[in-house]
Protein backbone atom coordinates (compact mmCIF):
# COMPACT_ATOMS: atom_id res chain seq x y z
CA UNK A 1 0.00 0.00 0.00
CA UNK A 2 1.07 3.70 -1.02
CA UNK A 3 0.57 7.13 -0.37
CA UNK A 4 -0.30 8.88 -3.21
CA UNK A 5 -1.60 11.99 -4.44
CA UNK A 6 -5.15 12.41 -6.18
CA UNK A 7 -5.34 13.94 -9.62
CA UNK A 8 -9.03 13.89 -9.78
CA UNK A 9 -8.65 17.68 -9.11
CA UNK A 10 -7.07 20.81 -8.37
CA UNK A 11 -7.16 19.64 -4.12
CA UNK A 12 -4.70 17.22 -5.19
CA UNK A 13 -5.25 15.21 -1.72
CA UNK A 14 -1.97 13.66 -0.87
CA UNK A 15 -3.41 11.19 1.48
CA UNK A 16 -4.96 8.28 -0.69
CA UNK A 17 -3.97 4.73 -0.35
CA UNK A 18 -3.34 2.87 -3.16
CA UNK A 19 -2.69 -0.86 -3.71
CA UNK A 20 -0.97 -1.66 -6.63
CA UNK A 21 1.68 -3.74 -7.97
CA UNK A 22 2.51 -1.52 -10.31
CA UNK A 23 0.74 -3.30 -13.66
CA UNK A 24 -2.95 -2.68 -12.27
CA UNK A 25 -4.32 -0.84 -9.61
CA UNK A 26 -6.20 -3.05 -6.68
CA UNK A 27 -7.65 -0.71 -4.51
CA UNK A 28 -7.48 2.69 -3.79
CA UNK A 29 -8.68 4.13 -0.13
CA UNK A 30 -9.28 7.62 1.05
CA UNK A 31 -10.03 9.18 -2.18
CA UNK A 32 -13.81 11.10 -2.99
CA UNK A 33 -16.34 9.61 -5.63
CA UNK A 34 -14.94 11.74 -8.06
CA UNK A 35 -11.06 11.12 -7.25
CA UNK A 36 -12.15 6.92 -7.48
CA UNK A 37 -13.58 7.68 -11.07
CA UNK A 38 -10.49 9.51 -12.23
CA UNK A 39 -8.20 6.13 -11.15
CA UNK A 40 -11.30 4.24 -12.90
CA UNK A 41 -10.20 6.34 -15.93
CA UNK A 42 -7.07 3.80 -16.28
CA UNK A 43 -9.60 0.97 -17.62
CA UNK A 44 -12.08 2.69 -18.66
CA UNK A 45 -14.34 1.45 -21.95
CA UNK A 46 -13.99 4.93 -23.56
CA UNK A 47 -10.41 4.85 -23.52
CA UNK A 48 -8.37 5.88 -26.10
CA UNK A 49 -5.22 3.54 -26.82
CA UNK A 50 -4.23 4.04 -30.78
CA UNK A 51 -3.23 6.91 -32.14
CA UNK A 52 -6.41 7.98 -34.69
CA UNK A 53 -6.44 9.64 -37.87
CA UNK A 54 -9.32 11.34 -40.18
CA UNK A 55 -9.82 9.33 -43.42
CA UNK A 56 -12.65 9.41 -45.66
CA UNK A 57 -14.73 11.51 -42.69
CA UNK A 58 -14.37 8.89 -39.91
CA UNK A 59 -11.57 8.33 -37.60
CA UNK A 60 -9.29 5.53 -37.87
CA UNK A 61 -6.42 3.55 -35.97
CA UNK A 62 -3.06 4.57 -37.23
CA UNK A 63 0.52 3.69 -36.23
CA UNK A 64 2.45 6.44 -33.84
CA UNK A 65 4.96 7.10 -36.53
CA UNK A 66 1.95 8.01 -39.63
CA UNK A 67 -0.16 10.04 -36.53
CA UNK A 68 3.43 12.14 -35.62
CA UNK A 69 4.04 12.22 -39.25
CA UNK A 70 0.66 13.75 -40.44
CA UNK A 71 0.44 16.08 -37.37
CA UNK A 72 3.88 17.66 -37.82
CA UNK A 73 2.68 18.32 -41.68
CA UNK A 74 -0.55 20.26 -40.24
CA UNK A 75 1.79 22.09 -37.85
CA UNK A 76 4.27 23.13 -40.84
CA UNK A 77 1.15 24.64 -43.05
CA UNK A 78 -0.29 26.35 -40.58
CA UNK A 79 0.48 30.39 -40.16
CA UNK A 80 -1.53 30.79 -37.33
CA UNK A 81 -1.61 27.85 -34.35
CA UNK A 82 -3.23 27.75 -31.74
CA UNK A 83 -2.39 25.82 -28.55
CA UNK A 84 -5.06 25.19 -25.82
CA UNK A 85 -5.97 23.09 -22.68
CA UNK A 86 -2.78 21.60 -20.46
CA UNK A 87 -4.78 22.15 -17.02
CA UNK A 88 -4.80 18.37 -17.28
CA UNK A 89 -0.86 18.13 -17.75
CA UNK A 90 1.81 18.25 -15.76
CA UNK A 91 3.95 21.79 -15.24
CA UNK A 92 6.75 19.59 -17.35
CA UNK A 93 4.34 19.19 -20.03
CA UNK A 94 3.18 22.85 -19.95
CA UNK A 95 6.52 23.38 -19.89
CA UNK A 96 6.53 21.27 -23.60
CA UNK A 97 4.03 23.21 -25.30
CA UNK A 98 5.12 26.48 -24.70
CA UNK A 99 8.20 25.55 -26.11
CA UNK A 100 6.09 24.35 -29.01
CA UNK A 101 4.35 27.24 -28.97
CA UNK A 102 7.26 29.62 -29.41
CA UNK A 103 9.05 26.67 -32.16
CA UNK A 104 5.83 27.51 -34.25
CA UNK A 105 5.04 30.94 -33.83
CA UNK A 106 1.90 30.33 -32.14
CA UNK A 107 -1.06 31.41 -29.61
CA UNK A 108 -1.13 29.38 -26.32
CA UNK A 109 -3.37 29.21 -23.86
CA UNK A 110 -4.54 27.13 -20.88
CA UNK A 111 -8.10 26.83 -19.27
CA UNK A 112 -7.27 28.91 -16.58
CA UNK A 113 -7.43 31.87 -18.39
CA UNK A 114 -11.18 31.82 -18.57
CA UNK A 115 -11.97 30.90 -15.12
CA UNK A 116 -9.78 31.42 -11.84
CA UNK A 117 -7.08 33.39 -13.61
CA UNK A 118 -9.45 36.56 -14.32
CA UNK A 119 -9.39 36.81 -10.43
CA UNK A 120 -5.43 36.06 -9.55
CA UNK A 121 -4.74 39.21 -11.98
CA UNK A 122 -7.31 41.83 -10.38
CA UNK A 123 -6.39 40.13 -6.62
CA UNK A 124 -2.72 40.51 -7.36
CA UNK A 125 -3.13 44.28 -8.77
CA UNK A 126 -5.26 45.04 -5.94
CA UNK A 127 -2.95 44.20 -3.27
CA UNK A 128 -4.95 41.31 -1.51
CA UNK A 129 -3.02 38.25 -0.33
CA UNK A 130 -4.71 34.81 -1.27
CA UNK A 131 -4.38 31.89 1.54
CA UNK A 132 -3.75 27.92 1.51
CA UNK A 133 -5.89 25.47 2.58
CA UNK A 134 -2.82 24.64 5.34
CA UNK A 135 -3.44 28.16 6.95
CA UNK A 136 -7.41 28.14 6.59
CA UNK A 137 -7.62 24.53 8.32
CA UNK A 138 -5.11 26.22 11.12
CA UNK A 139 -7.07 29.67 11.67
CA UNK A 140 -10.10 30.12 9.71
CA UNK A 141 -13.51 30.55 11.89
CA UNK A 142 -15.32 31.45 8.78
CA UNK A 143 -16.04 30.34 5.56
CA UNK A 144 -18.19 31.90 2.89
CA UNK A 145 -18.56 29.91 -0.81
CA UNK A 146 -19.32 32.51 -3.49
CA UNK A 147 -21.17 30.82 -5.95
CA UNK A 148 -18.95 27.93 -5.36
CA UNK A 149 -20.73 24.45 -5.12
CA UNK A 150 -17.35 23.20 -2.80
CA UNK A 151 -19.00 19.84 -2.14
CA UNK A 152 -19.55 18.57 -5.88
CA UNK A 153 -16.59 20.14 -7.60
CA UNK A 154 -13.87 19.79 -4.86
CA UNK A 155 -15.39 17.32 -2.61
CA UNK A 156 -13.00 16.95 0.21
CA UNK A 157 -12.52 20.75 0.49
CA UNK A 158 -14.86 20.83 3.10
CA UNK A 159 -13.43 18.12 4.78
CA UNK A 160 -10.23 19.51 5.18
CA UNK A 161 -11.36 22.86 5.79
CA UNK A 162 -14.78 22.82 7.73
CA UNK A 163 -14.86 19.68 9.50
CA UNK A 164 -11.07 19.67 10.57
CA UNK A 165 -9.10 20.92 14.07
CA UNK A 166 -6.20 22.53 13.47
CA UNK A 167 -3.35 24.36 15.08
CA UNK A 168 -5.05 27.51 16.54
CA UNK A 169 -8.67 25.92 15.87
CA UNK A 170 -8.71 22.64 18.04
CA UNK A 171 -12.44 23.25 18.60
CA UNK A 172 -13.07 22.46 15.13
CA UNK A 173 -16.51 23.01 13.63
CA UNK A 174 -18.43 23.50 16.23
CA UNK A 175 -16.82 27.25 15.91
CA UNK A 176 -16.46 27.51 12.51
CA UNK A 177 -19.07 29.30 10.58
CA UNK A 178 -20.35 28.35 6.67
CA UNK A 179 -21.67 30.96 4.82
CA UNK A 180 -23.32 29.96 1.56
CA UNK A 181 -24.38 32.75 -1.43
CA UNK A 182 -25.85 30.85 -4.46
CA UNK A 183 -28.80 31.01 -6.04
CA UNK A 184 -29.61 27.39 -6.07
CA UNK A 185 -29.73 25.32 -3.30
CA UNK A 186 -26.91 22.76 -4.06
CA UNK A 187 -25.49 20.11 -2.37
CA UNK A 188 -22.82 22.11 -0.26
CA UNK A 189 -26.36 23.44 1.81
CA UNK A 190 -26.71 19.64 3.59
CA UNK A 191 -23.31 20.54 5.35
CA UNK A 192 -24.67 23.77 7.32
CA UNK A 193 -25.62 23.66 10.73
CA UNK A 194 -27.61 25.46 12.79
CA UNK A 195 -25.17 28.31 13.23
CA UNK A 196 -24.55 28.46 9.58
CA UNK A 197 -25.84 31.35 6.96
CA UNK A 198 -28.07 30.27 4.05
CA UNK A 199 -28.27 32.85 1.68
CA UNK A 200 -30.21 32.25 -1.49
CA UNK A 201 -29.59 35.21 -3.74
CA UNK A 202 -31.57 36.28 -6.64
CA UNK A 203 -29.61 34.85 -9.70
CA UNK A 204 -27.54 37.31 -11.11
CA UNK A 205 -27.89 39.79 -8.05
CA UNK A 206 -24.10 39.44 -7.02
CA UNK A 207 -23.17 42.62 -7.99
CA UNK A 208 -26.06 44.48 -6.50
CA UNK A 209 -25.63 42.56 -3.24
CA UNK A 210 -21.83 43.67 -3.01
CA UNK A 211 -22.29 47.28 -4.11
CA UNK A 212 -24.69 47.98 -1.10
CA UNK A 213 -22.46 45.90 1.10
CA UNK A 214 -19.48 48.42 0.17
CA UNK A 215 -22.23 51.34 1.08
CA UNK A 216 -23.13 49.67 4.23
CA UNK A 217 -19.40 49.87 4.92
CA UNK A 218 -19.29 53.63 4.65
CA UNK A 219 -22.06 53.93 6.53
CA UNK A 220 -24.35 52.24 8.55
CA UNK A 221 -27.87 51.83 7.96
CA UNK A 222 -27.31 51.69 3.97
CA UNK A 223 -29.18 48.40 3.53
CA UNK A 224 -32.59 49.43 2.40
CA UNK A 225 -35.28 48.68 4.28
CA UNK A 226 -36.66 45.88 1.68
CA UNK A 227 -33.22 44.11 1.18
CA UNK A 228 -31.48 43.56 -1.99
CA UNK A 229 -31.07 41.08 -4.50
CA UNK A 230 -33.69 38.42 -2.52
CA UNK A 231 -32.22 38.95 0.78
CA UNK A 232 -33.58 40.08 3.43
CA UNK A 233 -31.66 43.43 5.85
CA UNK A 234 -31.44 41.14 8.60
CA UNK A 235 -29.80 38.51 6.79
CA UNK A 236 -27.43 41.43 5.08
CA UNK A 237 -26.61 43.02 8.67
CA UNK A 238 -25.49 39.36 9.85
CA UNK A 239 -23.65 38.40 7.03
CA UNK A 240 -21.53 41.38 7.13
CA UNK A 241 -21.33 41.03 10.74
CA UNK A 242 -19.61 38.03 10.75
CA UNK A 243 -17.49 39.29 7.62
CA UNK A 244 -16.03 41.84 9.84
CA UNK A 245 -16.48 40.27 13.35
CA UNK A 246 -13.93 36.82 12.00
CA UNK A 247 -10.55 36.06 13.12
CA UNK A 248 -10.02 34.41 9.90
CA UNK A 249 -12.42 34.27 7.15
CA UNK A 250 -11.79 32.70 3.49
CA UNK A 251 -14.02 33.74 0.73
CA UNK A 252 -13.95 30.82 -1.87
CA UNK A 253 -14.93 32.63 -4.96
CA UNK A 254 -16.37 30.25 -7.49
CA UNK A 255 -17.70 30.06 -11.22
CA UNK A 256 -20.80 32.08 -10.31
CA UNK A 257 -18.81 34.61 -9.34
CA UNK A 258 -17.17 34.99 -13.11
CA UNK A 259 -19.71 35.90 -14.89
CA UNK A 260 -19.04 39.19 -16.87
CA UNK A 261 -21.45 41.90 -15.64
CA UNK A 262 -22.50 44.93 -18.04
CA UNK A 263 -21.16 48.54 -17.07
CA UNK A 264 -19.34 46.69 -14.04
CA UNK A 265 -16.12 44.81 -12.58
CA UNK A 266 -17.52 41.75 -10.29
CA UNK A 267 -14.61 40.44 -9.33
CA UNK A 268 -13.07 44.38 -8.51
CA UNK A 269 -16.01 44.81 -6.56
CA UNK A 270 -15.68 42.04 -4.27
CA UNK A 271 -12.01 42.61 -3.87
CA UNK A 272 -13.10 46.65 -2.54
CA UNK A 273 -15.47 44.68 -0.50
CA UNK A 274 -12.78 42.85 1.24
CA UNK A 275 -10.35 45.41 1.55
CA UNK A 276 -13.21 47.97 2.91
CA UNK A 277 -13.57 45.45 5.53
CA UNK A 278 -10.19 44.15 6.36
CA UNK A 279 -9.72 48.19 7.46
CA UNK A 280 -12.80 48.14 9.56
CA UNK A 281 -11.60 44.91 10.92
CA UNK A 282 -10.33 44.95 14.53
CA UNK A 283 -9.91 41.15 15.45
CA UNK A 284 -8.30 39.74 12.22
CA UNK A 285 -9.02 39.39 8.41
CA UNK A 286 -10.77 38.23 5.35
CA UNK A 287 -8.74 36.45 2.37
CA UNK A 288 -9.77 34.81 -1.34
CA UNK A 289 -9.11 30.91 -2.23
CA UNK A 290 -9.97 29.88 -5.69
CA UNK A 291 -11.51 27.03 -6.90
CA UNK A 292 -9.95 25.60 -10.04
CA UNK A 293 -11.62 22.33 -11.38
CA UNK A 294 -9.01 20.62 -13.10
CA UNK A 295 -5.96 19.67 -11.27
CA UNK A 296 -3.20 21.72 -12.70
CA UNK A 297 -5.32 24.76 -13.38
CA UNK A 298 -2.51 26.68 -11.62
CA UNK A 299 0.39 25.40 -13.32
CA UNK A 300 0.10 27.32 -16.13
CA UNK A 301 0.32 30.22 -14.59
CA UNK A 302 3.56 29.76 -12.98
CA UNK A 303 5.01 28.04 -16.09
CA UNK A 304 4.14 31.26 -17.91
CA UNK A 305 5.07 33.60 -15.35
CA UNK A 306 8.60 32.24 -14.87
CA UNK A 307 9.64 32.06 -18.21
CA UNK A 308 7.97 35.38 -20.10
CA UNK A 309 6.39 36.97 -16.98
CA UNK A 310 2.72 36.55 -18.17
CA UNK A 311 0.11 34.46 -17.26
CA UNK A 312 -1.33 33.23 -20.33
CA UNK A 313 -2.09 34.19 -23.99
CA UNK A 314 1.51 34.01 -24.53
CA UNK A 315 1.94 34.84 -28.74
CA UNK A 316 4.36 34.57 -30.38
CA UNK A 317 6.07 35.46 -34.09
CA UNK A 318 9.51 35.30 -35.05
CA UNK A 319 10.29 32.81 -31.94
CA UNK A 320 9.50 35.71 -29.48
CA UNK A 321 7.02 36.91 -27.04
CA UNK A 322 4.66 39.25 -28.89
CA UNK A 323 2.42 42.27 -26.34
CA UNK A 324 -1.35 41.32 -27.08
CA UNK A 325 -4.18 42.06 -25.62
CA UNK A 326 -5.83 38.88 -27.29
CA UNK A 327 -7.37 35.91 -25.61
CA UNK A 328 -8.07 32.66 -26.46
CA UNK A 329 -11.49 33.47 -26.92
CA UNK A 330 -11.34 36.56 -29.58
CA UNK A 331 -8.77 34.36 -31.29
CA UNK A 332 -11.19 32.09 -32.13
CA UNK A 333 -14.00 34.56 -32.22
CA UNK A 334 -11.88 36.27 -34.88
CA UNK A 335 -11.21 33.45 -36.27
CA UNK A 336 -7.20 33.99 -36.11
CA UNK A 337 -6.14 30.45 -36.67
CA UNK A 338 -5.96 28.16 -39.03
CA UNK A 339 -5.19 24.98 -36.93
CA UNK A 340 -5.69 24.17 -33.32
CA UNK A 341 -3.67 21.92 -30.63
CA UNK A 342 -6.01 21.03 -27.95
CA UNK A 343 -4.07 18.91 -24.89
CA UNK A 344 -6.45 17.43 -22.38
CA UNK A 345 -9.38 19.18 -22.86
CA UNK A 346 -12.65 19.65 -24.57
CA UNK A 347 -13.28 22.84 -26.05
CA UNK A 348 -16.21 21.20 -28.67
CA UNK A 349 -18.02 20.94 -25.24
CA UNK A 350 -16.96 23.39 -23.08
CA UNK A 351 -17.27 26.35 -25.77
CA UNK A 352 -20.41 27.80 -26.75
CA UNK A 353 -21.32 26.79 -30.13
CA UNK A 354 -20.80 30.23 -32.01
CA UNK A 355 -16.99 29.14 -31.26
CA UNK A 356 -17.34 25.34 -31.57
CA UNK A 357 -18.13 25.98 -34.69
CA UNK A 358 -15.30 28.12 -35.92
CA UNK A 359 -12.97 25.70 -34.05
CA UNK A 360 -14.47 23.11 -36.51
CA UNK A 361 -13.94 24.47 -40.00
CA UNK A 362 -9.88 24.11 -38.89
CA UNK A 363 -7.70 20.98 -38.49
CA UNK A 364 -7.79 19.86 -35.19
CA UNK A 365 -5.10 17.93 -33.46
CA UNK A 366 -5.77 16.19 -30.43
CA UNK A 367 -3.46 15.20 -27.04
CA UNK A 368 -5.73 13.59 -24.98
CA UNK A 369 -6.77 10.28 -23.11
CA UNK A 370 -10.80 9.96 -23.15
CA UNK A 371 -13.28 9.77 -25.36
CA UNK A 372 -14.93 13.63 -25.82
CA UNK A 373 -17.07 15.55 -28.86
CA UNK A 374 -13.44 17.24 -29.51
CA UNK A 375 -12.25 13.99 -30.39
CA UNK A 376 -15.25 13.14 -32.82
CA UNK A 377 -14.36 16.40 -34.98
CA UNK A 378 -10.66 15.82 -34.88
CA UNK A 379 -8.50 15.58 -37.75
CA UNK A 380 -5.15 13.58 -35.18
CA UNK A 381 -5.69 12.04 -32.21
CA UNK A 382 -2.90 11.13 -29.86
CA UNK A 383 -3.67 9.21 -26.98
CA UNK A 384 -1.96 9.86 -23.82
CA UNK A 385 -0.98 8.77 -19.98
CA UNK A 386 -3.43 9.82 -17.42
CA UNK A 387 -0.82 12.44 -15.27
CA UNK A 388 -0.62 11.06 -11.38
CA UNK A 389 -1.51 7.60 -12.61
CA UNK A 390 0.54 6.97 -15.07
CA UNK A 391 2.88 9.20 -15.21
CA UNK A 392 4.80 11.91 -12.94
CA UNK A 393 4.65 15.11 -12.77
CA UNK A 394 4.55 18.33 -10.78
CA UNK A 395 1.37 20.27 -10.73
CA UNK A 396 0.29 23.27 -8.14
CA UNK A 397 -2.45 22.83 -5.58
CA UNK A 398 -5.62 24.98 -5.99
CA UNK A 399 -3.83 27.41 -3.40
CA UNK A 400 -0.59 27.31 -5.22
CA UNK A 401 1.17 25.30 -3.49
CA UNK A 402 3.23 22.84 -5.89
CA UNK A 403 2.40 19.24 -5.27
CA UNK A 404 4.98 16.34 -6.61
CA UNK A 405 3.02 13.50 -8.83
CA UNK A 406 4.07 10.06 -8.85
CA UNK A 407 3.99 7.44 -11.39
CA UNK A 408 1.71 4.52 -10.17
CA UNK A 409 1.75 2.06 -12.76
CA UNK A 410 2.55 1.46 -16.09
CA UNK A 411 0.58 3.06 -19.26
CA UNK A 412 -1.42 0.36 -21.44
CA UNK A 413 -0.04 -0.01 -24.85
CA UNK A 414 3.47 1.80 -23.90
CA UNK A 415 1.37 5.36 -24.61
CA UNK A 416 3.20 8.11 -24.41
CA UNK A 417 2.81 11.50 -21.68
CA UNK A 418 1.61 14.75 -22.89
CA UNK A 419 5.60 16.20 -22.23
CA UNK A 420 6.84 13.06 -24.46
CA UNK A 421 4.62 13.79 -27.39
CA UNK A 422 4.82 17.31 -27.26
CA UNK A 423 8.46 16.93 -27.24
CA UNK A 424 8.60 14.37 -30.45
CA UNK A 425 6.36 16.81 -32.16
CA UNK A 426 9.21 19.47 -31.60
CA UNK A 427 12.31 17.29 -32.48
CA UNK A 428 10.18 16.28 -35.80
CA UNK A 429 9.71 19.67 -36.59
CA UNK A 430 12.94 20.32 -35.96
CA UNK A 431 14.45 17.36 -37.65
CA UNK A 432 11.97 18.63 -40.95
CA UNK A 433 13.53 21.59 -41.08
CA UNK A 434 11.11 24.02 -38.47
CA UNK A 435 8.14 25.23 -39.02
CA UNK B 1 -52.91 25.74 -30.42
CA UNK B 2 -51.80 28.30 -27.47
CA UNK B 3 -47.88 28.79 -26.73
CA UNK B 4 -47.04 28.91 -23.64
CA UNK B 5 -43.84 30.94 -23.40
CA UNK B 6 -42.10 32.06 -20.41
CA UNK B 7 -39.05 34.48 -19.33
CA UNK B 8 -36.49 32.54 -17.44
CA UNK B 9 -32.85 33.14 -16.19
CA UNK B 10 -30.39 30.47 -17.52
CA UNK B 11 -27.72 28.93 -15.61
CA UNK B 12 -25.38 26.61 -15.92
CA UNK B 13 -23.57 24.24 -13.37
CA UNK B 14 -21.65 21.30 -12.69
CA UNK B 15 -23.15 18.34 -11.01
CA UNK B 16 -21.26 15.05 -10.07
CA UNK B 17 -24.55 13.35 -11.29
CA UNK B 18 -24.24 15.71 -14.58
CA UNK B 19 -21.18 14.78 -15.38
CA UNK B 20 -20.19 15.36 -19.07
CA UNK B 21 -16.43 13.93 -19.00
CA UNK B 22 -17.84 10.79 -16.84
CA UNK B 23 -20.49 10.24 -19.03
CA UNK B 24 -17.98 10.78 -21.81
CA UNK B 25 -15.32 8.44 -20.12
CA UNK B 26 -17.97 5.58 -18.73
CA UNK B 27 -21.14 6.19 -20.81
CA UNK B 28 -22.70 6.04 -24.43
CA UNK B 29 -24.54 8.20 -26.58
CA UNK B 30 -28.10 7.41 -24.31
CA UNK B 31 -26.11 7.87 -21.24
CA UNK B 32 -25.13 11.04 -22.37
CA UNK B 33 -28.37 12.21 -23.48
CA UNK B 34 -29.71 11.02 -19.96
CA UNK B 35 -27.30 12.97 -18.02
CA UNK B 36 -27.01 16.19 -20.14
CA UNK B 37 -29.69 16.79 -22.21
CA UNK B 38 -31.62 17.89 -19.43
CA UNK B 39 -33.15 21.24 -17.55
CA UNK B 40 -33.78 21.32 -14.16
CA UNK B 41 -36.82 23.78 -12.85
CA UNK B 42 -38.82 24.72 -10.09
CA UNK B 43 -42.00 22.58 -9.77
CA UNK B 44 -44.43 25.39 -9.74
CA UNK B 45 -42.77 26.29 -13.17
CA UNK B 46 -42.81 22.57 -14.07
CA UNK B 47 -46.88 22.83 -13.51
CA UNK B 48 -47.16 26.33 -14.92
CA UNK B 49 -45.97 25.16 -18.45
CA UNK B 50 -48.07 22.18 -17.96
CA UNK B 51 -44.98 20.22 -18.70
CA UNK B 52 -46.54 16.64 -17.55
CA UNK B 53 -48.28 17.08 -21.07
CA UNK B 54 -45.72 17.51 -23.57
CA UNK B 55 -42.21 15.52 -22.76
CA UNK B 56 -39.74 18.24 -23.55
CA UNK B 57 -38.48 21.89 -23.32
CA UNK B 58 -37.54 24.03 -25.83
CA UNK B 59 -34.82 26.28 -24.39
CA UNK B 60 -34.06 30.11 -26.76
CA UNK B 61 -31.54 32.19 -25.73
CA UNK B 62 -30.28 34.73 -28.08
CA UNK B 63 -27.61 32.74 -29.22
CA UNK B 64 -29.30 29.45 -30.38
CA UNK B 65 -32.07 27.12 -29.25
CA UNK B 66 -32.05 23.36 -27.67
CA UNK B 67 -34.50 20.85 -26.71
CA UNK B 68 -33.84 18.54 -23.64
CA UNK B 69 -36.00 16.94 -20.97
CA UNK B 70 -37.14 19.19 -17.83
CA UNK B 71 -36.93 18.00 -15.03
CA UNK B 72 -38.64 19.32 -11.65
CA UNK B 73 -36.48 20.20 -8.50
CA UNK B 74 -37.50 22.29 -5.51
CA UNK B 75 -33.75 23.11 -5.09
CA UNK B 76 -33.84 25.60 -8.16
CA UNK B 77 -35.56 28.70 -7.69
CA UNK B 78 -38.41 29.58 -9.71
CA UNK B 79 -37.51 31.75 -13.09
CA UNK B 80 -34.64 29.67 -13.29
CA UNK B 81 -33.18 27.08 -15.78
CA UNK B 82 -30.64 25.35 -14.44
CA UNK B 83 -28.45 22.74 -16.87
CA UNK B 84 -25.89 20.80 -16.07
CA UNK B 85 -22.60 22.57 -18.34
CA UNK B 86 -22.38 20.10 -21.47
CA UNK B 87 -22.21 20.04 -25.04
CA UNK B 88 -26.11 21.03 -24.62
CA UNK B 89 -26.20 23.82 -22.50
CA UNK B 90 -23.58 25.37 -24.62
CA UNK B 91 -25.74 25.40 -28.00
CA UNK B 92 -27.74 28.24 -25.83
CA UNK B 93 -24.61 29.77 -24.30
CA UNK B 94 -22.58 32.94 -25.92
CA UNK B 95 -19.70 35.32 -26.73
CA UNK B 96 -19.91 39.21 -25.56
CA UNK B 97 -17.01 41.31 -26.07
CA UNK B 98 -14.77 38.27 -26.03
CA UNK B 99 -16.13 36.83 -22.54
CA UNK B 100 -18.10 34.17 -22.12
CA UNK B 101 -21.89 33.97 -21.28
CA UNK B 102 -22.57 30.82 -19.95
CA UNK B 103 -24.61 31.87 -16.44
CA UNK B 104 -27.54 34.28 -15.46
CA UNK B 105 -28.72 34.56 -19.31
CA UNK B 106 -32.17 35.41 -20.12
CA UNK B 107 -33.85 32.74 -21.99
CA UNK B 108 -37.54 31.44 -23.41
CA UNK B 109 -39.04 28.51 -22.17
CA UNK B 110 -41.51 26.38 -24.38
CA UNK B 111 -43.03 23.10 -23.94
CA UNK B 112 -42.53 20.96 -26.86
CA UNK B 113 -43.28 17.10 -28.54
CA UNK B 114 -40.19 18.12 -30.94
CA UNK B 115 -37.36 15.33 -30.18
CA UNK B 116 -34.47 16.06 -27.88
CA UNK B 117 -30.95 16.64 -29.70
CA UNK B 118 -28.55 13.41 -29.49
CA UNK B 119 -24.59 14.32 -29.39
CA UNK B 120 -24.39 13.27 -33.72
CA UNK B 121 -27.32 15.73 -34.31
CA UNK B 122 -25.16 18.76 -32.60
CA UNK B 123 -21.66 17.45 -33.65
CA UNK B 124 -23.35 17.82 -37.50
CA UNK B 125 -25.11 21.08 -36.37
CA UNK B 126 -21.54 21.97 -35.34
CA UNK B 127 -20.08 20.82 -38.11
CA UNK B 128 -22.36 22.61 -40.62
CA UNK B 129 -22.77 25.99 -39.08
S1 LIG C 1 -11.23 16.07 -3.48
FE1 LIG C 1 -10.27 16.08 -5.47
S2 LIG C 1 -8.14 15.49 -5.10
FE2 LIG C 1 -9.32 14.96 -3.24
S3 LIG C 1 -9.89 12.82 -3.53
FE3 LIG C 1 -11.58 14.05 -4.34
S4 LIG C 1 -11.11 14.31 -6.52
FE4 LIG C 1 -9.24 13.59 -5.53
Amino acid sequence: MKRSVCSGCSLLCDDIMVKSDGIYIDEVFGACLKGKEKFDQVTSQNRILSPLIRKDDTLQKASWDEALQRTVDLIKKSKKPLIYGLSNSSCEAQLKGIELAKLINGFIDSNASICQGKVLDNAVNSGITLTTITEIINKADLILLWGSNAAESIPRLLNKVLFSRGKFRMTGREIKTLIIIDPVKTASFNTMGVRDVALRITPGKDIELIKVLKEECCAADSIPSEGVAGLDKDDMKRLLQHLSGAEYGVIFVGQGLLTPQKNSNLINELLELVQMINIKQERGRITLAMMGGHFNMNGFDHVALSMYGKRGNLHFKDNQILETDENIISKIENEDFDCSIFIGTDPISHFPMSLSSKLAKKPIILIDNRNSATLQLASIVLPTTITGIECSGLAYRLDHIPIELKKIINPPSKIPTDEEILNQIIQKLKSDGGN
Amino acid sequence: MEVIKTDFILNTVRRMENDQSKEFSFGDKKSLVEKLAIAFINPKDFDKLNLSSKPNLKISSNFGIIIVKGIADEDVPEGTVLMPISIWSNQITGVENSELRYKNMRVDVDITEEKINDLNSLINKIKEA
